[in-house]
């Protein structure tokens, strides 16, 4: 437990929506035109973070 | 306030969806959180000529360019060059995105479609478990939309399909990731859509070069989710980029990221709603076009709806025509070339080369499955055995 959360950096996110389509846990949704995590929903299993095509989303989770 | 159908989205699925509905008599709502239609662009941009013959557009202030045909380049770069009505969904003309958006909402709008802007759908209205409509935030202000049909035209992102207990989720397998550049001051031939295939230059994917002039052009990348790291498709997009001159030239003056599915479509009609477009993972599981299907499984639909309007019947039996007419004109075809993309997928370098020297001269005016497979053996034996099950479902059809 406690592993950390994705996090989507505001500052690289093109809002393209894919990380949206693939999160199992329904954690992801945009949000004043920006993806964004609920963390209450995040199991950090990384398919965001790995799949965002230009890095806006990190955490640290996946070795 | 109350509709007999609100569309969420305004991209092409969900305005031609809205034109159709609404020209058969229904009173119908589009519902975008954007603050412009078709802006901001997340498209290569390409689509077929086939579209003339839909009179779904009228001018010409949306198209970019003309295309002659597009060249695939294997990945040591021996070149296959189709005719614009063989090469597909993505070759025919590139268009202005958000001018080809915006004509098709006039022509919603033409019909009797309203639109609400900067409105977001957040989820289902429901009256004993039956969809009523939809919650939207506005301006920071809740409301409720009240709608006999709700149509999903939310694109990639769907949830439309979710809260109705449809299952969108796309694996990374069924998922191209994507960045792409509009490129200024380049050099391309703009008589050609480009595609660059290579497991070194695009996992799972291809790159390619639409050109909108002799000196404009987008250029992007998708790979498959799958095969994915953080940040990889932009990190690729510009390593192929630095590695052709013409290009490198050029700066961008655009750049997005964005998602495409190439998946198998998925449910697509409960009582009281319909999914198109994106949401219906209707794009092209090979090339990730998804436009046509847009256009042609949104007429369908909105013809349906506007038949369940009439008769004031709402349910699964009377909105399953369009499921049923969305099969008949591309089902097979979507169903066929993900069989074929998951072929592909398990040729390597070496295979897509031996498959582009065998076909470089090839004449493709004389396009018949035999013929192909004739100048195959005729020069790489040994493709035949690889190629035996993309034979198969093509002869299958
Ligand atoms: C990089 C890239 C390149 C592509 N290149 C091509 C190509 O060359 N040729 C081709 O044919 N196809 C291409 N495609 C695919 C094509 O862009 C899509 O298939 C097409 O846009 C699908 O149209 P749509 O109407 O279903 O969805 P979209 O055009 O995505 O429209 C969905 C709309 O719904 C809105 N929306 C979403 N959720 C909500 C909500 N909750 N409330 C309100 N509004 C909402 C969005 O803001 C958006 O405006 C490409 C895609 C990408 C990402």
């Amino acid at each position: 437990m406690g592993k950390p959360k994705a996090k989507v950096d505001d500052k690289i996110c093109l809002a393209c929506g894919g990380c949206i389509s693939l999160c199992p846990h329904d954690a992801l949704s945009m949000l004043g035109g920006r993806a964004f995590v609920a963390e209450d929903k995040c199991l950090s299993c990384a398919i965001c973070i790995r799949t965002c095509p230009v890095g806006a989303i990190s955490g640290e989770v996946y070795k | 306030m109350k509709y007999d159908v609100v569309v969420v989205g305004s991209g092409p699925a969900g305005t031609v969806t809205a034109r159709f509905a609404a020209e058969s008599g229904a009173k119908v709502l589009i519902v975008e959180r954007r603050a412009e239609v078709g802006v901001p662009v997340l498209c290569g941009e390409g689509i077929s000529q086939k579209i003339d013959d839909w009179g779904m557009l009228e001018g010409k202030r949306w198209i970019a360019n003309k295309m002659e045909g597009a060249r695939i380049y294997s990945p040591d770069g021996t070149m296959v060059r189709l005719s614009a009505d063989m090469a597909g969904n993505e070759t025919g003309y590139v268009v202005y995105r958000d001018i080809f958006d915006k004509e098709l909402a006039r022509m919603a709008v033409k019909a009797g479609t309203e639109i609400m802007m900067k409105t977001e759908v957040t989820g289902l209205l429901k009256e004993n478990e039956i969809i009523t409509g939809v919650k939207a935030n506005q301006f920071n202000e809740e409301i409720d939309i009240e709608a006999d049909i709700v149509v999903g035209a939310d694109g990639v992102e769907s949830k439309i399909g979710q809260w109705a207990g449809i299952d969108t989720l796309l694996k990374p397998h069924d998922l191209e990731t994507c960045a792409q550049y509009t490129l200024t001051n380049i050099e391309c031939d703009k008589e050609y859509c480009d595609f660059y295939l290579g497991e070194e230059i695009a996992p799972g994917g291809y790159a390619w070069v639409f050109p909108k002039g002799k000196d404009v052009a987008n250029v992007g990348i998708g790979i498959l989710a799958s095969l994915s790291e953080s940040g990889m498709a932009l990190k690729l997009l510009d390593k192929f980029i630095g590695s052709h001159p013409e290009l490198k030239k050029g700066e961008p003056v655009r750049l997005l990221a964005g998602a495409v599915p190439v998946a198998q479509p998925v449910e697509t009609v409960k009582d009281h709603l319909l999914l198109v477009g994106d949401a219906a993972r209707h794009a092209d599981p090979i090339t990730g076009g998804g436009l046509t299907t847009s256009l042609e499984g949104g007429k369908i639909a909105g013809e349906t709806i506007g038949k369940a309007v009439n008769e004031q019947k709402f349910d699964n039996e009377i909105l399953g025509s369009y499921e049923t007419g969305w099969k008949e004109a591309f089902g097979k075809k979507l169903r066929r070339n993900y069989l074929v993309k998951e072929i592909l997928l398990g040729f390597e370098d070496k295979t897509l080369n031996l498959l582009a020297d065998s076909l470089k001269d090839y004449k493709f005016e004389e396009f018949s499955t035999f013929s192909i497979v004739k100048a195959l053996v005729l020069k790489h034996p040994t493709l035949l055995m690889k190629l035996k099950p993309l034979m198969k479902i093509s002869v299958e059809k």
